[in-house]
């Protein structure tokens, strides 16, 4: 049977558990069999990375889970590569990518239009990986589309990180900056953002709106305002582009998904 | 020109497909839904309806369910056809001077999958490849049988040919992009220019109540018009950057360009006359020369006063009013909307615009026009699609 690669750094967090459920289901619909390199499920002690790709037809990597030196290796060596969320900038090898600039406007569009928010304060994700630079870029552009100013200490360290995220808010806090809203470049940042607010005795969303990119039933439960592409989907696509490479198709350039703005307690309030 | 396969005279085949397409458009567009109802619409004979519905049924595009009310001769209750949109799957490709983005939509439509990939600076049949590159792409996404390709290109393109004769970003001569791609895929390719195809989306999925006759501007790296004239697309529209406005320009420009419209409004030279108006103003916010710089940076400077900002809005409105001028004076639209990058420079830039054609035609002319700004990227893509239905189903 014809057998798919995949590299992930764990299987047990929602994004990555989620979009191999949606290669599964094609992969199995297709007739290819699965193999998974999850090299970090102890994040504390990764194991290197082992997935003999020689031996599969073709290779999916989610986000930034093979460092450039592998991808070109792999992409050398002509096994059909696809990325999921990440881009090589120096490789001509496909992705399946979420709309991070259509994302992005909406959240700003809600803070803005909706919840009539003017000091907005950005968590970044991990600065080089592909959806973080994109959605901070269009964080950007957003600023100036509305005029809003947002000083240089408005915009946190996140790192993908709820625990780094969460130290960024407090500090910001401590400063006695003046905020009304946060947008998260990631849901996970965004709870720990809301979590912390509430700590310091700030009102959500009265005080300040937190909305967030990316979609899982964790916002759900935290009442988080997100935009998600549907992950599920994504899964499904990047297998559709490896599977239709490996059966002869060229393929470059990115498969975007759109998104869709859910809005939830974290925002959800009448304009003053 | 040389002349084109195919004549006047309808063959058997051509007929039967224009048949289909009469008995489809009208379960599309809800005039009927049985057989019945289908023969008296389209004035065709029942038993032709019938084997044409069979057709129709076999190849998926319409499906049956329920039944209707009888007739009021009291007789059997008509089985219902429904149309299935997505039987099909149609790709519509943008190539932009910077990128090409494709899109794929099924026969109502709506978009399942975008594809885009950056052209960085390729020319030529480099571009060839990053079309193709963008289309396999979107195959892979398939799940219903391709129809049709529709591809949209800012250049001189004849629409009944396929046949881009001129697209001076791209590197393109002389290109049968249309007999390329039907070659590659084997399935029907319409090409158009792009602006044109901005107008048949507005046209074909605007808001219903849209006037009947209105023109489209689009501005980016060059400058396009798009135009529906009572209700019908006027192909041949398109590209008016070439045309020369002034003797000089206020940039430089290699010779074949000194003085035409694209080097006072596409976007390369813009960024230019931007530095350069910078420089003038020590005091702007504005990016520097070769810096990062964005129409929303000089939206951002307009509204909070930077004069450089100020000034450089100041130029282009009245570049753009004169394009206005021309196309009122000349086709009298009710409506104009501007699309592409230039949108970014949102409403106060447009008004600005306006007040200066005001200045620039007679008053009469000008009362019965209203603007709109339409910022979407995909209206290219979804115009390629609507022509693509257009064209081989006759729906749209």
């Amino acid at each position: 049977m014809p057998t798919l690669g995949l590299i992930t750094n764990n299987q047990h967090e929602v994004f990555q558990r989620t979009v191999i459920a949606g290669v599964q289901a094609v992969a199995e619909a297709r007739g290819y069999g699965l193999i998974i390199d999850s090299y970090a499920e102890d994040e504390a002690n990764p194991r290197p990375i082992s997935l003999d790709y020689q031996a599969v037809d073709g290779v999916l990597v989610l986000a930034s889970a093979a460092p450039p030196d592998l991808l070109r290796e792999i992409y050398t060596a002509h096994i059909p590569l696809s990325l999921v969320s990440h881009q090589t900038p120096d490789l001509p090898v496909p992705a399946v990518i979420t709309d991070n600039q259509q994302g992005v406007g909406e959240l700003v569009k809600h803070l803005v239009v909706n919840c009539a928010r003017k000091n907005l304060v950005f968590i970044q994700g991990l600065p080089g990986q592909r959806d973080s630079d994109e959605r901070q870029r269009a964080f950007t552009h957003e600023v100036m589309r509305y005029n809003l100013i947002v000083p240089s200490k408005h915009i946190l360290r996140g790192d993908f990180s709820a625990f780094i995220a969460a130290q960024s808010v407090q500090q910001l806090i401590d400063t006695g900056a003046i905020f009304d809203a946060i947008i998260a470049s990631d849901y996970l940042m965004g709870i720990a953002a809301v979590e912390t607010l509430r700590e310091a005795g700030i009102a959500v969303p009265e005080d300040v709106a937190v909305v967030a990119f990316g979609d899982g039933s964790e916002a759900e439960t935290a009442g988080l305002t997100t935009v998600a592409a549907d992950v599920m989907e994504q899964g499904k696509r990047a297998a559709r582009q490896l599977i239709s490479q490996i059966e002869g198709l060229r393929i470059r350039g990115v498969t975007i998904l759109s998104v869709r703005l859910v809005v939830r307690e974290t925002s959800l309030i009448d304009p003053v | 020109m040389k002349p084109r396969g195919g004549t006047n005279k309808a063959t058997h085949s051509q007929l039967r497909q224009h048949n289909q397409q009469l008995v489809l458009r009208a379960i599309y567009n809800g005039q009927a839904n049985n057989r019945a109802a289908l023969a008296q619409e389209t004035g065709l004979a029942k038993p032709t309806v019938s084997e044409l519905i069979s057709e129709l049924l076999d190849e998926g595009l319409l499906e049956e369910g329920g039944r209707g009310e009888s007739t009021s001769g009291g007789g059997k209750r008509p089985r219902l056809l429904h149309f299935v949109p997505a039987a099909r799957h149609v790709i519509g490709v943008y190539v932009d001077d910077e990128y090409v983005l494709g899109a794929l939509a099924i026969l109502n439509g709506r978009i399942t999958a975008r594809h885009h990939i950056d052209l960085n600076s390729a020319q030529g049949e480099a571009v060839i490849e990053s079309v193709t590159d963008v289309i396999n792409g979107l195959i892979a996404q398939l799940d219903a049988p391709l129809l049709a390709i529709g591809v949209g290109v800012s250049g001189v393109v004849n629409e009944n040919s396929g046949v881009v004769h001129y697209a001076p970003h791209l590197g393109w001569r002389e290109i049968d992009l249309s007999r390329i791609l039907r070659e590659h895929y084997d399935i029907p390719v319409y090409v158009a220019n792009s602006t044109a195809l901005v107008a048949m989306a507005r046209y074909v999925y605007g808001p219903t109540d849209e006037v009947q006759s209105f023109a489209t501007v689009r501005i980016g790296g060059s400058v396009g018009v798009g135009i529906v004239i009572n209700g019908a697309i006027y192909h041949g529209g398109g590209e008016i950057g070439h045309l020369r406005i002034a003797e000089q320009s206020l940039v430089d420009v290699p010779p074949a360009w000194e003085g035409r419209l694209e080097s006072f409004l596409g976007w390369r030279y813009v960024k230019q006359r931007a530095y350069a108006i910078r420089r003038e103003y020590p005091a702007s916010t504005l990016p520097r020369d070769g810096e990062y710089i964005r129409y929303l940076h000089i939206r951002q400077g307009v509204a909070n006063g930077d004069p450089a900002a100020i000034a450089i809005q100041d130029e282009l409105s009245s570049h753009l009013a004169q394009v206005f001028a021309w196309i009122i004076g000349l086709l009298r639209p009710n409506h104009i909307s501007l699309t592409g990058p230039i949108a970014d420079m949102g409403q106060p830039f447009l008004d600005q615009a306006i007040a200066r054609t005001h200045d620039l035609i007679l008053p009469d002319l000008m009362q019965s026009v209203t603007y709109s700004l339409t910022e979407t990227n995909d209206l290219v893509a979804v115009g390629a699609i609507a022509q693509a239905l257009h064209r081989e189903l006759g729906l749209v």
